[in-house]
């Protein structure tokens, strides 16, 4: 079993130190850092800070050096983005921070996603993303289908205050495995429940998973409208689309 | 508070500006300092949207149903928050009856400081105008009988407008100094419309500034906006009425300092919690949930959260925002019908 110590780079250790509480969380966190290469700890550090410009350099200098791409995302951008996005869960960092840390993900996923998508790995699923009809706020979900491109999945971006029937249009155009609806206002919530009845309707509601989040959505409002799952944050969300994802395997064997 | 010796009966207005002012009221009064419109009331008085939100009578007409169709002690004519925002040139959708109108942040107006101007023809725009004429007509139509409240957008909601969420909340930590020059700047719109309105004929005003625990924190509040909504306090001369949505308990002791008259706090916040921190410094209006109860369940459930609003000690009892349109007329008028019972019944056992 790793120990904090294993870990070279000492903003790294700091972090996990001063921000991890969940005791499952903290190990786990140990063992992925103390296996992973001081330069890829050292794109996390960067990304954690909200660095972009050094994230920026550092990617293109491991690319450069030979690092696979996939090492790049997964060891360096994604594992900081993890210790970002508990940090945000526990309201250790708020909504401008993660925003500085998802530009400097963006800055290295620049050079990623070109080089994976020739690469013909295959995507754990296909994800339709959208915010609601009437909502126009698109932070969360652009934070979602960051995270989601980043962890494996395909995302079909729809954009904000999407209807009914461009739900519906895309599904049939890119048939995709999960449908996540996104509201930020407690006035555009309700057109959650709108659409998926407007899906059940057009007889494409059993054709994917559905998840649903934004700042005032909860569990039981996720229920009531007949989502599959609710996501609190981007992690969450990721964490649902990975588990409705399994589930869909199973039922199609 | 509820505790106080009777108090001899009052007018709508009278008991909304008492509780504004912490002073002892005959009952504590159901108040909106956001919107209660719905697709129904719309149709009762002919009033739909868009048109409500562009046509002074129409305006007015719907404002009024808070009063005379739901019980409520207040009317607020302005129910959305982007008149300012078309005022200032923002790219606008304003959509249909069923939804809100919106203001098209993706496509923001103004990206520096530099940037940053209040047109001298703001006040004259025919979004601003529809705004002061509508409460000019409810003033005329009601007199003193009920309170008018208008709505000032405060700094901070208006940089979202128009430089973006995401680039305005970029810029508060690329470069802090520029976020409150970019602030100062603003506010001249705040101050401008809420004088505006006063002439107008308004009671108070709701000064909406979106600074809310799901995106910024405590110390966000503190550092970038306390001193100016305490200095709003100084220059716009009627009881402001703050909202912030979402969970905000990290920022009211910060409020409560302000000066403000009111805090419209969100359901995320319990009534006692939030009542502990502010003690007798601010009144709290709300916070009877939209999505989940005043939308999706039935009276009996915003009976409970009435009380539990009311045996807290919170001042004005209402939404804790804007509610949805498709939201049932009988669930609202249960929050003025519980409020009476609830009076009702401890002045009996008294």
């Amino acid at each position: 079993m790793a120990v904090l110590s294993d870990i070279t780079n000492e903003f790294i250790r700091q972090e996990i130190e001063e921000y991890l509480e969940r005791p499952e969380e903290i190990e786990r966190n140990i063992e992925l850092f103390a296996r992973v290469r001081p330069a890829m700890q050292e794109i996390a550090a960067a990304l954690i800070e909200g660095e972009d410009g050094e994230v920026d350099r550092l990617t293109k200098q491991a690319l450069d050096g030979g690092t696979e791409a996939l090492e790049i995302m997964d060891d360096g951008l994604i594992a900081g983005m993890g210790i970002v996005g508990i940090k945000f869960r526990e309201a250790m960092i708020f909504v401008p921070e993660v925003l500085a840390c998802a530009r400097a993900m963006k800055a290295g996923m620049k050079y990623i996603e070109p080089i994976l998508s020739d690469s013909g790995v295959k995507p754990i699923a296909k994800v339709l993303m959208g915010t609601v009809k009437g909502d126009l706020h698109d932070i969360g979900k652009n934070l979602c289908t960051m995270m989601l491109r980043g962890s494996g999945f395909e995302v079909v971006d729809l954009g904000v205050d999407i209807s009914d029937d461009e739900f519906i249009d895309a599904i049939e155009e890119h048939q995709p495995s999960i449908l996540g609806m996104s509201a930020l206002l407690t006035t555009t919530m309700p057109n959650m429940g709108k659409t998926i009845e407007a899906l059940i309707d057009a007889d494409v509601r059993d054709d994917v998973m559905i998840m649903v989040g934004g700042a005032p959505v909860t569990q039981e409002f996720a229920d009531d409208m007949g989502a599959d799952g609710y996501g609190k944050d981007a992690l969450s969300c990721v964490s649902l689309a990975k588990s409705l994802a399994k589930s869909l395997a199973g039922e199609r064997g | 508070m509820n505790q106080m010796p009777p108090v001899k009966e009052m007018t709508s207005r009278e008991r909304v500006l008492a509780a504004l002012r912490r002073e002892p009221v005959d009952r504590t009064p159901v108040c909106n300092p956001t919107s209660v419109a719905t697709v129904e009331l719309m149709d009762l008085v002919d009033a739909p949207f868009p048109h409500a939100n562009r046509d002074a009578a129409a305006m007015a007409r719907l404002a009024a149903t808070s009063y005379t169709e739901l019980g409520f002690d207040s009317v607020m004519p302005v129910f959305s928050i982007v008149q300012e925002s078309s005022a200032l040139g923002c790219k606008m959708q304003w959509e249909q009856k069923d939804n809100w109108p919106t203001v098209r942040m993706n496509e923001p107006i103004w990206k520096d400081v530099e940037d940053i101007r209040i047109p001298n023809d703001f006040l004259s725009h025919p979004d601003m105008v529809c705004v002061l004429d509508a409460i000019r007509l409810l003033r005329k139509e009601f007199g003193n009988e009920v309170a008018i409240i208008g709505k000032t957008m405060g700094p901070w909601t208006l940089g979202y407008h128009c430089f973006g969420v995401e680039p305005f909340l970029l810029l508060s930590l690329d470069d802090p100094g520029k976020m409150m020059m970019c602030l100062e700047r603003m506010k001249a719109a705040t101050v401008q419309f809420g004088l505006a309105q006063i002439d107008a004929g308004v009671d108070a005003l709701t000064l909406p500034d979106h600074a809310t625990g799901d995106l910024v924190s405590g110390e966000y509040y503190k550092r970038f906006l306390m001193d100016m909504h305490a200095e709003f306090v100084d220059t716009i001369p009627v009881p402001l009425i703050l909202h912030i949505c979402g969970r905000t308990v990290d920022r009211m002791d910060y409020i409560a300092q302000t000066g403000m008259a009111a805090f419209h706090f969100d359901s995320k916040n319990a009534p006692c919690e939030s009542m502990d921190i502010v003690c007798d410094r601010i009144s709290l209006v709300g916070n009877i949930n939209n999505p989940e109860t005043l939308f999706a369940k039935d009276p009996a459930d915003v009976r409970g959260e009435v009380i539990a609003n009311l045996e807290a000690g919170v001042r004005l009892i209402g939404p804790e925002c804007a509610i949805p349109l498709q939201t049932r007329i009988e669930n609202l008028r249960e929050i003025p019908k519980t409020v009476r019972r609830w009076h009702g019944e401890r002045s009996r056992a008294h």
